[in-house]
């Protein structure tokens, strides 16, 4: 082939204007397109396994709380799942309705932060601010519960630290009716607007064999039109009784294509659904215990002597967590923590979604899947990755460029297709 | 699907390659428990890409990861796999356990089958030291190409002083 006489690499990161968080892209190109990619993780490797399995067990879950501060319940609910399997620990109901609740409220406040982020990378300022203003709403209801806008501190094994007091089911109510009221303009406004349409209809195609292929998860398969959501294949907790269904675009009328525009899509029917569940849970929570071992010596004593493995998973807003645990009595900690974070199983879904893009596409294209690097990485080390030649600041420029010729030319938006 | 139709499958397909299988229950939720099965299996080495291949053939597959362990003179490995995503509490998650010698840490590798596979499997090189035999891509992922080290080893004591210095920061591993 000639492209050794066309094709430049360019390097992107290890700091990134999409994510926030450090990765190193390394994009081979001809011209403004992009012809392939090499992902280079491990930039925010912290060790968190091999710490974790030198801790007991309740150290362990204030580690996993910590591994991302986005899903910050997502890993401790996955853990006290995989450690209740291991030492034989029943739930109480209450407790797995209170686990629900949380865990929607942070998928809502997860989606909004990412439809944030997608507009920003867009160029579309006034959308971010306005999305953000209206995710700390939800922040607020969970610092109400929880006593934290992050870092929840809820599940604990056993059971949940905090009830929700019947003086709080108003708030939660309130804050339900102000997002239900508000979730019909935020849809108008991504995706009825024909510059977001223009700017992601066809952009990052995902295919559903490949996103099948790929072991992709969450959003990122669900807007290929794959039915893949672990709440509803493996139910567990109290979404069993609930009733998940797997969004994907067809919920909202269309073929899927597996586009950023679908990512959209599924990300802010997700906030739907997630209303519903809050609302529902909220309504059916029996009354009750809500932890099995309320003195935290007799919980560490129990674990201590408890013999065996377990497996915990969760969908958190990114796709499936899952913790693998094994006990050993008479051992306070884990001998063996696995933890898998959902961007791990996206990380693949990047290379076909890069490819034949345009460079100002970048951006908006590494964003889609919503990426948390912290999550995925779990450790550290930044030694090697100086070679960042193209600064954000001028990919961030080219994207908002990219807009600015689109929408300055309407003429070349109508006709794209993608909204009735 | 059913565990009873994997289970039968994958008996079918690995015959002496099987070593052990047990289905455990877990009751999943709140007013009407439920129990959800899961099978856990210990194969052979050489029998995880017929495993795999079976797995696939019955329905949709998804990897979730590989976790591994250091158990003193062999390597663990387990594969987490879920077949038959798509419909309401249709999916059976397989654990499929294997273990290698450590002289000797070669597994086959199922990237041939599952390519969303080779992330967990490049981790288990880096962590564990295994070799996965076929792998299109065996660079590190999450650690520097050239640490010298596997950190989930614990037959190497200059690994473990290394590490221990790479946490001083927090002061409370001594």
């Amino acid at each position: 082939m000639a492209e050794a006489e066309n094709t430049f690499r360019i390097p992107i990161g290890p700091i990134h204007p999409a994510l926030k968080e450090p990765i190193r892209l390394s994009f081979q190109v001809e011209g403004e397109r992009i012809v392939g990619v090499e992902i280079r993780t491990g930039f925010a490797h912290r060790g968190i396994e091999y710490m974790g399995m030198r801790r007991n067990l309740i150290q362990v879950l204030y580690l996993a709380e910590r591994i991302c501060g986005i899903c910050s319940i997502s890993h401790p609910i996955a853990l006290t799942q995989a450690v209740e399997q291991a030492a034989g620990i029943e739930v109480p109901p209450r407790a797995q309705y209170i686990r629900v609740i949380i865990s929607e409220l942070e998928r809502i406040h997860s989606h909004l932060l990412w439809a944030g982020v997608a507009a920003h990378e867009l160029g579309f300022d006034t959308l971010l601010h306005l999305t953000w203003k209206v995710r700390e709403k939800v922040l607020d209801i969970l610092e109400e519960l929880t006593g934290n806008r992050i870092n929840y501190a809820i599940p604990i094994y056993g059971g949940v630290r905090r009830d929700i007091a019947p003086d709080q089911h108003p708030k939660v109510q309130d804050t339900i009716r102000y997002y239900r009221g508000l979730l019909d303009e935020l849809l108008d406004t991504f995706l009825r607007d024909p510059s977001v349409e223009a700017r992601t209809r066809g952009v990052g195609v995902l295919e559903p064999e490949e996103a099948d292929a790929l072991c992709a998860v969450g959003p990122t398969a669900r807007a290929s039109g794959l039915a893949k959501d672990v709440r509803q294949d493996r139910p567990y907790l109290a979404y069993g009784e609930l009733g998940v269904k797997a969004i994907t675009p067809r919920d909202w009328g269309l073929e899927p294509r597996g586009d950023v525009y679908d990512k959209i899509v599924v990300r802010l029917l997700e906030v739907g659904q997630s209303l519903d569940l809050i609302e529902r849970a909220l309504l059916e929570m029996p009354d009750g215990e809500i932890t099995s071992f309320p003195k935290i010596p007799a919980l560490l004593a129990h674990l201590k002597k408890a013999h065996g493995e377990g497996l915990g998973w969760h969908e958190a807003p990114r796709g499936e967590v899952i913790h693998y645990v094994r006990l050993e009595a008479g051992v306070e900690e884990p001998v063996v923590w696995k933890v898998k974070a959902p961007t791990y199983s996206n990380l693949m879904s990047w290379e076909p979604m890069f490819e034949g893009q345009e460079i100002a596409d970048i951006p908006i294209i590494a964003a889609s899947i919503d990426p948390c690097i912290c999550c995925m990485d779990r450790v550290h080390m930044v030694r090697d990755g100086s070679e960042a030649t193209m600064h954000k600041e001028e990919l961030l420029r080219l994207s908002r460029e990219k807009t600015r010729r689109i929408t300055d030319h309407g003429s070349r938006i109508t006709g794209l297709g993608g909204v009735r | 699907m059913k565990v009873d139709q994997v289970l039968n499958v994958l008996k079918a397909a690995l015959g002496e390659g099987l070593a052990h299988t047990e289905v455990r229950v877990r009751r999943v939720g709140a007013k009407a428990p439920v129990e959800l099965k899961e099978i856990w299996a210990e194969i052979d080495r050489d029998a995880i890409v017929p495993a795999v291949a079976a797995l696939k053939a019955l329905g949709p597959l998804h990897m979730s990861v590989i976790s591994g362990q250091d158990a003193g003179e062999r390597i663990e490995l387990l594969y987490h796999i879920a077949v038959g995503y798509g419909t309401e509490g249709g999916e059976v998650m397989v654990t499929l356990r294997l273990a290698v010698p450590k002289d000797d840490a070669r597994v086959p590798s199922i990237c041939h089958l599952i390519p969303g596979a080779e992330t967990t499997e490049r981790e288990k090189i880096e962590f564990l030291g295994v070799e996965f035999v076929g792998i299109p891509d065996s660079r590190h992922v999450f650690l520097p190409d050239d640490l010298p080290v596997h950190p989930w080893r614990k037959d190497e004591p200059e690994m473990e002083r290394f590490l221990r210095r790479m946490v001083e920061w927090e002061g409370k591993d001594g």
